[in-house]
């Protein structure tokens, strides 16, 4: 029947865009991913460009400017930033019953988090194109981007963080406990992202903790493939590792009431 | 969107009567039996019109608790179904079992012919539902939510024209977070109603209303019943059962223990109170051996008793018998509200003033 499959498409179509409007102008009224999510990491930006311009020349041998550096922790940064407003918002929506409600309509709450996640998605989008914009031009990262690396490593850092974010919602109840466990977690991923220290600045066995951490093999990830090379297999391997984890414990438990 | 909404903003309120033609129907057939005995068969329809709703031995446990058990009963179209029963009697998942955010243990529901499980695409499109408990996000506006709900269907009423009949166009434009308690329940109504449901199922909508607020309610509720909008309410006021309600179920501890009119179930429940001054005092045992009375209460010179049967009479013979005469005698027919403390009692209660006879 292809007239009502035809139908039945351009119908998910309308629903899919409604939703997106309203996820959208939520958003930026209760701006929870796009404050941290964007604001952070220009701010940060903005802070490590102008320490590399005090201190310029290579970190620890690295062959590599402070800026060099952060412009991957930077994008990981908001990623994370992104993902721990996921229990802000969804782990609420279930609570109070929205969900729930939209369930008694003939569209799944999935479609919700469907455009939620498609709402994250434009805002990271958003801040890689930023922080790459502002990292060359304005503070003189001098990267060379790797184009198939590049989307290659972004998309599984995004997908990565973003599952973990969703574990949380899957595994939590209520909203205080999203916030505790979504704060305690935010810092844990920040420091493993390299925002205090950077990897290449400890020593044996901190740096490998960091670089085969969650977020902290995001940033290796990106971090080679601003500089025009692949990135290390153990890197992609560890990150798509850690996405099947993540992704199989958020859809196991998952609940939307 | 079709503009169906206008035929019920037309209508005035009060002009149209309050049980559109059934008393006519109830007048010639003999009244159904009110009490149903647990594990009674499933209901007929009293007017065999097409059933929207048909429940046939529900059971629901959860752990322990034996939320349903064996109920049975099926609505009409078009009809106004009230649910009433104490809190915890199996209300709230009676209907979620209706609207398939349940499942039953065992049982089947059947809306319109389907099933609320295999169907339950199909069945949300034209089942609203308003849920006890449940909130919008708190930053979204009125309009917005209802733009939402209407693009969630395939032949949704024109949003506009929902927020102007349920005279909330004026809060289009407020977020839900700064709604009044009555403002919340019109804009739950209207979710409920905006994807042009045929069955709409309203689960305690007044519950914390001010008396303003839940008369405006009961008149929108009203204007669904003319549209030819079927209602399930769920409430425990029975006030509005009796003002709103072509029939009723009422549930005790998971079992429909009545299932009429309103006007019937209190009718048959047969409770009657009679309150008068005796010339002489009678002692409580005198009293508790007349035939029908089960409660007797003393406030200064007036006894009121409660009981069933014809009260008067029997009272004014027996006490005339023993040389007492009645004065100041005032008689009445129970309400619902006393026909349902005396259904939901229980048989433990009920003993235990036999023992005291």
């Amino acid at each position: 029947m292809p007239r009502l499959g035809g139908e039945r498409s351009r119908r998910a179509r309308a629903q899919l865009v409604a939703l997106l409007k309203v996820q959208a102008k939520l958003n930026l009224r209760e701006p929870y991913a796009l404050g941290p999510g964007v604001g952070i990491p220009v701010i940060l930006l903005v802070v490590f460009g102008f320490i590399s311009k005090q201190v310029p020349g290579n970190v620890a041998n690295s062959g590599l400017t402070v800026i060099d550096l952060y412009v991957p922790t930077l994008m990981v940064i908001s990623f994370i930033a992104i993902a721990i407003s996921l229990p802000a918002t969804l782990v609420r929506d279930r609570e109070i019953g929205w969900l729930r409600r939209i369930s008694t309509t003939p569209v799944h709450p999935s479609r919700l988090l469907g455009a939620q996640l498609i709402v994250d998605l434009v805002l990271a989008a958003v801040a890689v194109v930023i922080i790459i914009v502002g990292g060359t031009v304005i503070f003189g990262a001098g990267l060379t981007v790797s184009i198939p690396f590049f989307m290659l490593s972004v998309a599984l850092a995004v997908v990565e963080i973003f599952s973990l974010g969703l574990v949380v919602v899957a595994l939590v109840r209520t909203q205080t406990q999203a916030s505790l466990v979504g704060g305690v977690l935010f810092f844990a991923l920040l420091f493993l992202s390299g925002l205090w220290l950077q990897p290449v600045l400890v020593s044996q066995p901190l740096r490998d903790v960091m670089w085969y951490s969650p977020s902290g093999a995001a940033v290796r990830a990106i971090l080679y493939s601003v500089f025009n090379s692949r990135p290390p297999v153990t890197t992609l391997l560890t990150l798509a590792g850690y996405t099947l984890v993540f992704a199989f414990v958020a859809i196991r438990y998952f609940r939307w009431e | 969107m079709r503009p169906l909404w206008d035929t019920l903003s037309a209508v005035t309120g009060p002009s149209f009567p309050k049980h559109r033609g059934s008393f006519a129907t109830r007048g010639q057939t003999p009244l159904r039996s009110v009490l149903l005995s647990a594990g009674n068969p499933s209901p007929t329809s009293p007017r065999g019109e097409q059933s929207a709703v048909t429940i046939k031995n529900l059971a629901k446990r959860y752990g322990d608790l034996l939320a349903l058990d064996d109920v049975s009963f099926s609505i009409q179209e078009g009809e106004i179904f009230g649910i009433i029963g104490p809190n915890g009697a199996g209300k709230t998942t009676t209907v979620e079992c209706i609207s398939g955010l349940r499942v039953p243990d065992s049982g089947s529901v059947s809306v319109y012919g389907l099933s609320p499980q295999r169907d339950r695409y199909r069945i949300r499109e034209f089942v609203g539902v308003q849920l006890q408990e449940s909130a919008l996000p708190p930053r979204l506006r009125v309009g917005e939510a209802l733009e939402l709900f209407a693009s969630f269907y395939s032949r949704p009423l024109d949003p506009q024209e929902v927020l102007q009949s349920l005279s909330i166009k004026n809060i289009e434009r407020t977020a839900f977070r700064n709604l009044s308690g009555g403002q919340k329940q019109r804009v739950s109504i209207a979710l409920a109603l905006v994807g042009n449901s045929k069955l709409a199922i309203l689960d305690e909508l007044t519950t914390g209303l001010d008396p303003e607020a839940r008369r405006g309610t009961w008149a929108l509720i009203e204007r669904m019943r003319e549209r030819g909008v079927t209602v399930i309410l769920v409430t425990h006021f029975m006030d509005e059962a009796e003002t709103l309600c072509d029939r009723l179920a009422l549930i005790n501890q998971g079992r429909l223990i009545a299932l009429d009119t309103p006007e019937a179930i209190a009718a048959e429940a047969g409770v009657n109170r009679v309150r008068f001054v005796p010339s002489k005092p009678v002692d409580d045992k005198t009293l508790y051996a007349v035939q029908g009375v089960e409660v007797v209460d003393r406030k200064e010179r007036y006894v009121t008793v409660t009981g069933t049967g014809d009260l008067a009479a029997s009272l004014i013979n027996a006490l005339a018998a023993m040389g007492v005469q009645v004065s100041e005698l005032e008689a009445r027919h129970g309400n619902l509200d006393d026909a349902f403390i005396r259904l939901t009692r229980g048989t433990a209660s009920t003993a235990s003033e036999k023992v005291r006879v």
